[in-house]
């Protein structure tokens, strides 16, 4: 379900590209290895049509990385790795020369910081934008069901809550990591990102 | 005043380009995709080119190379999110005559415009 304007949809756009852009330019400096970016793909669906709608779009096995942020935009991010993916970009962070199997708890550890920088690097660069500024809970990684994870997030709120979900691929060192980025938004923080979306605008022809 | 063509898949950015080009007195036209930067490159003549990197259809390093083979003294500004050095590092040996990242200020896009046509960057003119 659509619930912002075609306006608001290219703005927001392309915001999330400046965002994974920024996301892409940390994985390089952490990998030493350039990154070459997809451009991202940005949908916006009421809470309800989260699990169906992603669930659509990834088949694959996943690694998930979980964050609440808090402050005047409040909701829930999460970054969605493909799980070979995942375990590929653990490798290349970690210097390992051979291709581990799955990921170990090292692995995991590696992984969720990783998420982590990610997640920050994408949000924060929101922030630093758009003058908002948001705190980030400790992340936590889900290796289990992804639906069972999304349908976690549509319930436990009285307040209509939205979902953008941005996806894109990160090409590094001949590997593709698909990667989406999850943002769960009570329509009050949505609308506060959009009013913010809309002054930066503004703000940047002046 | 210049004839400026704007190359970027997001409306918003080029709302936001054409606004700040506008206000230092320049032509500007737009182009949403590499296609349709490549037919009204050959058909405007522009005389300067702000060319985005990551768009959908053709990547933006594409259409450089191929505005270049065009005209190897096309002067092109890349205006892109890419902040890797060794993205700036790749425009600058296609050709490319300024490097400029987003979100930039308008002072940054009419400096780095200023600053080409005025023939003062390093790269190829």
């Amino acid at each position: 379900m659509m619930v912002l304007n075609e306006k608001q949809s290219d703005a927001l756009a392309e915001l999330i590209n400046i965002a994974f852009a920024r996301t892409a330019a940390s994985l390089s400096t952490m990998s030493g290895y350039r990154v070459l970016l997809d451009p991202p793909n940005v949908e916006t669906y009421a809470i309800e049509d989260l699990p169906a709608a992603v669930g659509a779009r990834i088949k694959e096995e996943v690694a998930t990385v979980h964050q609440i942020f808090s402050g005047p935009v409040a909701g829930d991010a999460l970054l969605i790795l493909n799980y070979e993916g995942a375990v590929t970009l653990t490798d290349l962070l970690r210097l390992n020369q051979t291709h581990s199997l799955g990921l170990d708890d090292s692995g995991r550890e590696a992984l969720t910081e990783i998420g982590n920088i990610l997640l920050n690097a994408c949000l924060g660069m929101f922030g630093n934008m758009l003058h908002v500024h948001v705190s980030f809970s400790m992340p936590r990684l889900h290796l289990e069901s992804l639906e069972d994870l999304l349908r976690s997030l549509t319930i436990g709120s009285e307040e209509l809550r939205y979902a953008i979900v941005a996806a894109t691929a990160f090409h590094i060192k001949e590997s593709a990591v698909s990667g989406y980025l999850v943002m769960v938004l009570g329509i009050s923080s949505l609308d506060r990102l959009m009013h913010a979306i809309e002054d930066w605008e503004e703000g940047q022809i002046k | 005043m210049a004839k400026i063509l704007i190359v970027d898949d997001s409306a918003m950015s080029r709302r936001i380009l054409r606004g700040i080009l506008e206000s230092g007195g320049h032509h500007v036209s737009e182009a949403e995709d590499g296609m349709v930067a490549l037919e009204k490159f050959f058909l405007d003549k522009p005389d300067l080119v702000l060319l985005d990197l990551i768009m959908k259809g053709m990547f933006g390093m594409d259409v450089l190379k191929k505005i270049r083979l065009m005209d190897d003294k096309a002067r092109i500004i890349v205006a892109t999110a890419d902040i890797q050095s060794s993205t700036m590092a790749m425009t600058k040996s296609e050709g490319a005559s300024g490097f400029v990242t987003k979100p930039f200020t308008s002072e940054e896009i009419l400096s780095a415009v200023q600053t080409v046509l005025e023939g003062r960057n390093d790269g190829p003119q």
